[in-house]
């Protein structure tokens, strides 16, 4: 499935709050010059076609009490991706991805970011991660917020 | 408790609202509120940060926005503020924090930066340069992803 421009618009659109109104797909499909029927029916198809994930709330885990960090490890590339596989198990575990330094060689290779609802748990889970694989995790938790905002230029 | 039915109204909105005319209508029969509170609640979560945002979170690589270069900095810490402030000021700076440094590790400003292409985003990290004189950096590009999924409680 290829996106046409009212999907693309119907996307930039959806990446914004969505109204909070009896209807809320008729008013912005009224914003967008589009039928409602057919707002609905492209986000369905967008959500089929994996386009979209979710159209959900967003939720703020810290803010509503958890404990979070980012954590990166050094791991040979024999052992990548058996490591991942560990990481990936803790459902807490949202983000995980292998990176590469491009200008510049850097020895810590899996990142990835964990939420938990205490610290005493997401440190819990990091030393299970640590014993399970062989491999030290250094937790690079938030000191300061200067943005969190996602949005892509689609349209 | 007023918050644990926030609670209740998250966990059962968070894996997507209904596609359908009235969704806030539905989500208030599936969770035994009223449309109305359903709607008042939703709208203070927004307000106290409880709740980002009430939006689509998009598979972006999927539309083609395969470069994600987590950018590290180090910035003398008398910078931070005033440089973090100016990355963040970037449309195609989706995250930035500021985070520990340790031995053998002394990047303490992190930005992620998505694009269509690496070009894209290192015009990005040009720009980020000239305004702040910063020259200390690690591009990291995602080679790999495991597992992407949104946050759920």
């Amino acid at each position: 499935m290829s996106l046409s421009d009212t999907d693309k618009k119907i996307l930039q659109r959806l990446q914004s709050n969505l109204p909070l109104t009896h209807r809320p797909f008729l008013d912005l499909a009224n914003e967008l010059g589009l039928d409602e029927d057919l707002v609905i029916e492209r986000i369905k198809a967008m959500v089929d076609g994996k386009y979209v994930r979710r159209l959900a709330p967003i939720i703020n885990t810290q803010a509503i009490g958890n404990s979070a960090t980012l954590a990166a490890m050094q791991v040979p590339d024999d052992k990548i991706d058996e490591v991942a596989e560990v990481i990936n198990g803790y459902s807490g575990v949202s983000h995980n991805y292998l990176r590469k330094g491009k200008n510049k060689e850097l020895p810590l290779n899996i990142w990835f970011t964990m939420s938990a609802p205490t610290q005493e748990k997401l440190e819990e889970y990091i030393k299970e991660i640590e014993t399970r694989t062989g491999f030290d995790v250094r937790m690079l938790p938030t000191t300061k917020k200067f943005k969190i905002g996602v949005k892509f230029k689609i349209c | 408790m007023t918050e644990d039915l926030d609670i209740k109204l998250i966990k059962y909105a968070q894996d997507g609202l209904p596609l359908t005319k009235t969704p806030y209508k539905d989500i208030a029969d599936g969770v035994g509120m009223t449309e109305e509170e359903v709607i008042d609640r939703l709208k203070a979560l927004l307000e106290n940060g409880k709740i980002r945002r009430l939006a689509a979170s998009i598979a972006h690589r999927k539309i083609g926005i395969n470069s994600n270069a987590m950018t590290v900095w180090k910035v003398s810490q008398d910078k931070v503020e005033e440089y973090g402030k100016i990355m963040a000021a970037f449309e195609e700076v989706t995250h930035c924090y500021e985070r520990p440094t340790f031995p053998g590790w002394e990047y303490n400003v992190f930005t992620m930066i998505h694009g269509y292409t690496d070009e894209e985003c290192e015009n990005v990290i040009d720009s980020i340069k000239e305004k702040t004189g910063l020259n200390d950096y690690v591009m990291l590009y995602s080679e790999k992803e495991f597992k992407k999924v949104g946050v759920r409680i």
